[in-house]
């Protein structure tokens, strides 16, 4: 089988850059190893939460510019652009998100942690400024037996922020047969049920009946899982305004972003190869000519142009062992300490040195293998060395905007 | 749980490991009235820092027969009357071809004039009944070994204590011992959660404190030897081995495998370390290297399987002479007197021996308080059985859910008093170790829980393959809503995960790795659990 | 300490590397519907390390698992979670399989049966009254139609009408047809054998075939489906080893059992043989993808197809195979249905108390189906088809059939000449 371009890796930088190229006219095929780290998502999405020191971002479009010269941003040519280029993808992709790339807003963590957000989901609460809320009588509204929205936590966040708050719960009939499962009363089945014919309307009338005149009601991120219908029609039914907050994984914005644009990329004509796990390839000099799948035996995916987006440790896209750390498939070079000691940091709040490790790129992104680079092989994501995206807030940017850099580099060669 | 702590007891008994818990039954069990004092929470010292090994006294058999012959007696009677804290795997001493099989010879007859039933098996049936054991062994004895948790036992003893009328204070520090004229009569406390300092008087202190007995004893002017000595262990991410493997020769490092509970733990090293160190002990690259590449001699699978965290403890030996690493120190039970040592009447130590000979410890330590008190009353703790311990009702276990059994294995016949049956109760916290909700407010309610690390030891939140990825947050909700203070509780949560984190970073590779990216990017990424750090927590 | 110590965890299918990141239970279609079934999570790894402990942990709800793989496909470590449940059940159930469940385990026996009084069977299986028994005696739902039995077994058919001709080509390969085939679709063999005879191959039976034994895993008669997997491995070994002829089949379960399900659950090694055994229409596509084939199709051929991945065929990730075969016939208009469990899971969806839950799961699929409206649904998995035509009334056709009909034969035997 050839394609123009492969993609290695199924979460959102191997999505979006499958979807540029494919939107392109190029015949792409991607491989997924599992679904992605979008299953951890928060419903916003981050472009630089925080600058190098640790203070918070105001505009990121800004603050990146004097980022030191290992981070990955310095191989985007024009991030403005890019991102709203990246905006638009979602948006095609039929996730409706808000925000700028010049100013940053935040998003509630569900600890109640005001964080840095370049993008977020339409419904979900979004602030302004960190300290303070613009509704002043406030309902949480959670599931009853749903133990992954830590309420309390929300709720008093919200009160520091000066609002007044009615913790309420509800529950539907098929809501109560789900919670019969000690185990998977999760997220994501929550919004399967509320799917089902009549749900929303029953929860709705739920809510309706625990709210006493509250000018916002909030409810834990438990709907919308194939798409944002539910989440609008449900914002119809209730009385007062709706807005959603993070829930721990899985997570039902993060399927929701996968499968929309995952359903994208195949409506553009790509060939999404579910489940399986590339095991490495055919080198020819300096070239990578095909790859070799688990499921796909025989070297049969051949390409011109590859695209490694396998992230991080998490992800399996890096390995380690007590005595090494490697890129797993095809072991290209990579960014990391050799002694297993520098790894890691005593205290886990501390930056972790191994949240930088990744893959070596050139500047137009392409990794290298034996310390020279492969002519057609770029990299995009959390694979790449250079950022700690948990202290900077630059995962998902880092994703999609390397992700389209690449595509640009492979359109434009 | 409230305490209303009186002004006078008739004891009070200083640590919450398990010699001081086993000492407060001890007390409490023949009439005394007791209070038992631990400066942070139950088993935070060596009790909760070992391998869950119930020795055969095989171990000790060629070298101290004296260790031998009291581990034996109190295995035996550890089956009895902690029945649901025991598993009893049995255990193998094998011989590798680099071992000297002769050893075996000495080793069996020493077992047998120990009274240990040891038997020398062919190696084709160790492998056999031990199918992880190393297949290149060329001999073996097999001997009553098992794995016994110390976090149950622990509980177990301060549960029947207080049924008995004692009553218990964690989180509070022996900062001064009041002497008056040459006699102890009681104990300044600090309130280590919020500095309050308060009094409380008794006949008699008993120091139970460990390796920080020393300390205790400083206070009143009273020196005691001890020799710290730090082992290092390995907890692996499932049980490999379902027998306990122990390697036939001189007691040396990493020469045993515990199957505990759900994982197996390999230990120990044995290093002599500073006093300043017993407070924070960390795991160096060169201990985990000893202990991968020994316990790999033991079970070969051990190579390729996943290292949860690291641990160690510091064993309270008391010094005898210039031993570098403690090996040859007795682990025999080390009761002072105080009265006729040091002329301070009112106080004793209880130290040396081992997890293993506890409630002999405390056997020798109470009959010592009775003496000097006038009290006439028999030991009855080597046969009344632990709450939690009676037999278990095997018709009622079989109706149990899948969650209920693992309760079963924490808190025995104590399970029925955890609320199930509606989905509230039955609602998961812990995944993987199978807690539920209705067990978390039990632990809370009965058990001393004040924070997520104090859980953890009662209940195994937050011990197995995650490290508390999606639990913790779980529990920490469910004990948020008992106390009320949601910035205790982020705090709570932010100081668990660090904690997890600390075992996990010095074998911090492989899946270990991937599960702290994992954990790091919920909690920190999704969360932002780093806005509620506290650096000024109580437990590190 | 060997150089690679700690490269990987190895545990029983992977078990220790689950990271608990809990994306499989996104992705269970049972537990979305059924609360009594614990989830893959809870089933497989979580519960792998408590039944190490104790096998008294071992619970019964773990037959609720339809075995579909989807949590397999979905976890990004590897995790083989399907197989940990299965191999639970294998290790630790006590559970006696019924009657019914060793009726509908043994399709073979079953199918030899009927075939001998096939108009009698299907039908006094299509009668109310033979339902109502089934429902109430045997707990097979009512609702169920049985699968009709064919009156001449393909095995009957082909020696008969097309086994004198086979051994005149130059190429050859052997045809595991399986028990649906044999009993109750001879024409998916016989399309076949005519697709394979027009690109020059000559189709033969392996010396001797069982039933794969799926049904015999999913219903706890191992003892059975080891013995089978035994001959049909030693069958497949002596025509891919001693005739160079390599195995096809036509089902995406049959073949995935006998690859994977032989070794991960049942402990006979096939290592040597597994890349030898294939389906149908990997083998084509690769050939044509070659260029060692060609294929001529009929212009008259119109047909609007929607592609069903079947659960075994997903995990094996071979869709892409039948899929773009069938694209490469001009007249067929393609649509690629969204890949999701039908929840027929073999028999599973037969029994009485599977019914609500397995029409459940097929739900959204068959919404999806009406809404796309094709003219005939296909699929590699021949229960996927009992359960679409059942709910839906759509016609479904295994994508061989397809080729078959669309194939202009007179000109692909000349181009391959």
């Amino acid at each position: 089988m050839k394609f123009d371009s492969i993609i290695i890796g199924g979460g959102l930088s191997g999505l979006t850059a499958g979807i540029k190229l494919a939107k392109a006219g190029q015949k792409v095929a991607l491989v997924a190893a599992g679904h992605s780290t979008l299953h951890f998502n928060s419903g916003s999405f981050d472009l630089l939460g925080h600058d190098e020191q640790g203070n918070a971002v105001a505009n990121p479009t800004e603050a990146i510019a004097k980022l030191s010269a290992a981070h990955p941003y310095k191989k985007v040519a024009d991030v403005a652009k890019l991102a709203g280029e990246a905006k638009q993808l979602l948006a095609d992709a039929g996730l409706a998100v808000e925000g700028d790339a010049a100013r940053n807003h935040y998003r509630l963590s569900p600890m109640g942690v005001a964080m840095p957000a370049w993008l977020t989901i339409g419904g979900y609460l979004t602030l302004d400024d960190p300290a303070s809320i613009k509704y002043k009588n406030v309902a949480i509204v959670n599931i009853n037996g749903y133990l992954d929205f830590p309420v309390a936590f929300v709720a008093d966040a919200l009160e520091k922020m000066g609002a007044k708050v009615a913790i309420k719960t509800i529950s539907t009939p098929a809501l109560e047969v789900a919670r019969r499962s000690p185990s998977e009363m999760r997220a994501t089945n929550i919004a399967k049920v509320l799917e089902r014919d009549g749900q929303l309307e029953e929860a709705a009338q739920a809510i309706n009946a625990v709210l006493s005149g509250e000018d916002a009601v909030l409810l834990p991120a438990v709907l919308g899982i194939a798409d944002g219908n539910g989440v609008a029609l449900l914002g119809n039914l209730v009385k007062t305004t709706v807005k959603f907050v993070a829930t721990l994984p899985p997570s039902v914005p993060g399927v929701r972003t996968e499968t929309l644009l995952r359903k994208r990329f195949e409506a553009l004509g790509g060939t999404y190869i579910a489940g399986d796990r590339v095991k490495g390839g055919k080198f020819k000099g300096q070239h990578l000519a095909s790859i070799e799948t688990e499921n796909l035996t025989g070297a049969e995916l051949a390409a011109d142009t590859f695209v490694l987006a396998t992230g991080s440790f998490m992800s399996r896209g890096l390995s380690a062992n007590y005595q090494r750390v490697w890129e797993t498939a095809f072991n290209l070079d990579v960014d990391a300490a050799a002694d297993r000691a520098s790894w890691t940091s005593e205290d886990v709040f501390d930056a972790q040195p191994y949240q930088e490790f990744g893959v070596k790129t050139d500047d137009k992104l392409r990794v290298s293998l034996g310390g020279k680079t492969v002519d057609n092989f770029y990299a995009a994501g959390s694979v790449l060395s250079g950022h700690n995206s948990l202290k900077l807030a630059d995962g998902t940017g880092v994703s999609m905007l390397t992700a389209l850099q690449v595509a640009n580099n492979i359109l434009n060669d | 749980m409230s305490n209303n702590v009186k002004k006078h007891y008739d004891v009070i008994v200083i640590g919450g490991g398990i010699t001081g818990a086993g000492t407060a039954r001890d007390c409490a069990m023949r009439g005394l009235s007791v209070l038992l004092v631990e400066r942070y929470d139950f088993t935070y010292g060596a009790t909760g820092r070992n391998h869950g090994l119930l020795h055969s006294g095989a171990r000790y058999a060629v070298t101290d027969g004296e260790s031998a012959a009291e581990c034996i007696k109190e295995n035996m009677t550890l089956r009895k009357i902690a029945r649901h804290c025991v598993d009893e795997t049995e255990g193998l001493f094998i011989t590798l071809p680099e071992d000297d099989l002769h050893y075996q010879d000495t080793f069996v007859e020493a077992c047998h004039k120990a009274g240990i039933n040891a038997e020398a098996i062919d190696p084709a049936e160790a492998r056999r009944m031990e199918p992880a054991v190393n297949p290149t062994l060329i001999g073996a004895v097999k001997v009553p070994d098992a794995s016994i948790d110390p976090f149950r036992l622990t509980t177990a003893n301060v549960v029947d204590a207080r049924l008995h009328g004692a009553d218990t204070l964690t989180y509070h520090e022996v900062v001064e011992l009041l002497v008056e004229q040459n006699r102890c009569v009681g104990v300044k406390l600090r309130n280590n959660h919020n500095g309050e300092m308060s009094e409380v008087h008794a006949d008699l202190t008993i120091n139970a404190a460990g390796i920080w007995g020393h300390l205790v004893a400083k206070q009143a002017g009273i020196t005691v030897n001890m020799f710290p000595a730090k082992g290092a262990l390995l907890i692996f991410g499932h049980r490999v081995n379902n027998m306990v493997i122990n390697r036939c020769r001189k007691p040396a490092n990493a020469d045993i495998l515990v199957p505990d509970d759900t994982v197996c733990v390999i230990g120990t090293t044995s290093d002599r370390v500073p006093f300043e160190e017993c407070d924070h002990m960390k795991v160096t690259p060169e201990e985990v290297d000893i202990l991968m590449r020994e316990g790999e001699k033991l079970a070969p699978s051990l190579a390729t399987t996943r290292i949860l965290r690291a641990y160690a403890g510091v064993r309270p030996l008391v010094a005898s002479d210039d031993d570098p690493s403690g090996r040859s120190i007795s682990r025999g039970i080390v009761c002072l007197d105080h009265e006729s040592r040091d002329g301070m009447a009112g106080f004793i130590t209880i130290t040396g021996g081992k997890m293993m000979t506890y409630r002999m410890m405390a056997e020798e330590a109470t009959d010592l308080a009775c003496k000097k008190l006038g009290i006439d009353k028999k030991c009855e703790t080597a046969t009344t059985p632990l709450p939690g311990s009676e037999p278990r009702n095997d018709e009622q276990y079989k109706t149990y859910s899948y969650a209920q059994k693992a309760a079963e294995g924490r808190h025995g016949t104590l399970t029925s008093e955890i609320k199930s049956g509606d989905n509230e109760d039955d609602a998961l916290v812990c995944e993987c170790e199978e807690v539920t909700v209705g067990e978390v407010k039990y632990a809370i309610n009965q058990l001393h829980v004040h924070n997520l690390i104090n859980l953890r030891r009662r209940t195994r939140v937050g011990m197995g393959t995650c490290q508390g990825e999606l639990c913790a947050c779980r529990a920490a909700c469910v004990l948020g809503k008992e106390s009320g203070d949601t910035a205790k509780s982020g705090a709570d949560l932010a100081s668990f995960i660090n904690e997890r984190w600390k075992g996990m970073q010095p074998v911090a590779w492989g899946d270990t790795l991937n599960e702290a990216q994992l954990t790091a990017t919920i909690y920190q990424g999704l969360c932002g659990l780093n806005k509620f750090v506290d650096k000024k927590e109580v437990e590190k | 300490m060997a150089n690679e110590t700690q490269l990987s965890s190895i545990s029983a299918n992977n078990f220790e590397q689950c990271l608990k990141c809990s994306i499989c239970t996104v992705y269970c279609p049972v537990a979305a519907v059924n609360p009594k079934y614990p989830g893959p999570k809870q089933s497989g790894p979580d519960g792998a390390r408590y039944r190490l402990k104790n096998p008294a942990f071992f619970d019964e709800a773990l037959k609720m698992c339809l075995n579909c793989k989807r949590c397999e496909v979905a976890c990004p470590n590897d995790v083989r979670i399907g197989d940990i449940i299965q191999k639970a059940r294998i290790d630790y159930s006590t559970h006696k399989p019924s009657l019914r469940d060793t009726m509908l385990a043994n399709t073979d026996f079953v199918g030899t049966m009927a075939n001998i009084v096939a108009p009698v069977t299907n039908f006094a299986l299509g009668l109310p009254i033979t339902k109502s028994v089934l429902h109430s005696v045997m707990s097979i739902d009512k609702h169920r139609s049985f699968p009709k039995y064919s009156s001449t077994k393909f095995e009957t058919w082909f020696k008969r009408n097309a086994l004198k001709e086979q051994d005149a080509f130059k190429k050859h390969v052997s045809y595991f047809h399986g028990c649906y085939v044999n009993y109750n679709f001879p024409k998916l063999g016989q399309d076949l054998v005519k697709v394979m005879n027009a690109v020059g191959y000559g189709v033969h039976l392996l010396e001797k075939e069982k039933c794969c034994g799926v049904a015999l895993i999913s219903n706890g008669l191992i003892g059975q489906a080891k013995r089978q997997a035994q001959l049909n491995t030693d069958s497949i070994r002596k025509s891919v080893a001693d005739d160079k002829r390599p195995v096809l089949t036509t089902s995406s379960t049959c073949t995935f059992t006998m690859r994977d399900e032989y070794p991960h659950l049942l402990g006979v090694d096939n290592a040597d043989v597994r890349d030898g055994l294939t389906l149908a229409t990997r083998f084509l596509f690769r050939l044509v993808d070659e260029g060692k084939i060609k294929l001529a199709f009929r212009p008259d051929y119109k047909l609007r197809v929607a592609y069903h991945t079947a659960c075994h065929m997903q995990k094996m990730g071979w869709a892409i195979y039948s899929t773009e075969l069938l694209k490469m016939i001009p007249g067929v208009e393609f649509t690629m249905l969204e890949s999701q469990c039908c929840g027929i899971a073999g028999t599973y969806g037969f029994k009485r108390e599977n019914y609500e839950t397995s029409q459940a799961i097929g739900s959204s699929l068959f919404d999806n189906i009406k809404r796309v409206n094709p003219d005939v649904v296909a699929t590699d998995c021949e229960t996927c088809k009992w359960q679409i035509e059942m709910s839906t009334g759509y016609q479904v056709m295994n994508p061989i059939s397809i080729i078959a009909d669309a194939l202009d034969v007179e000109k692909t035997i000349e181009l391959n000449k």
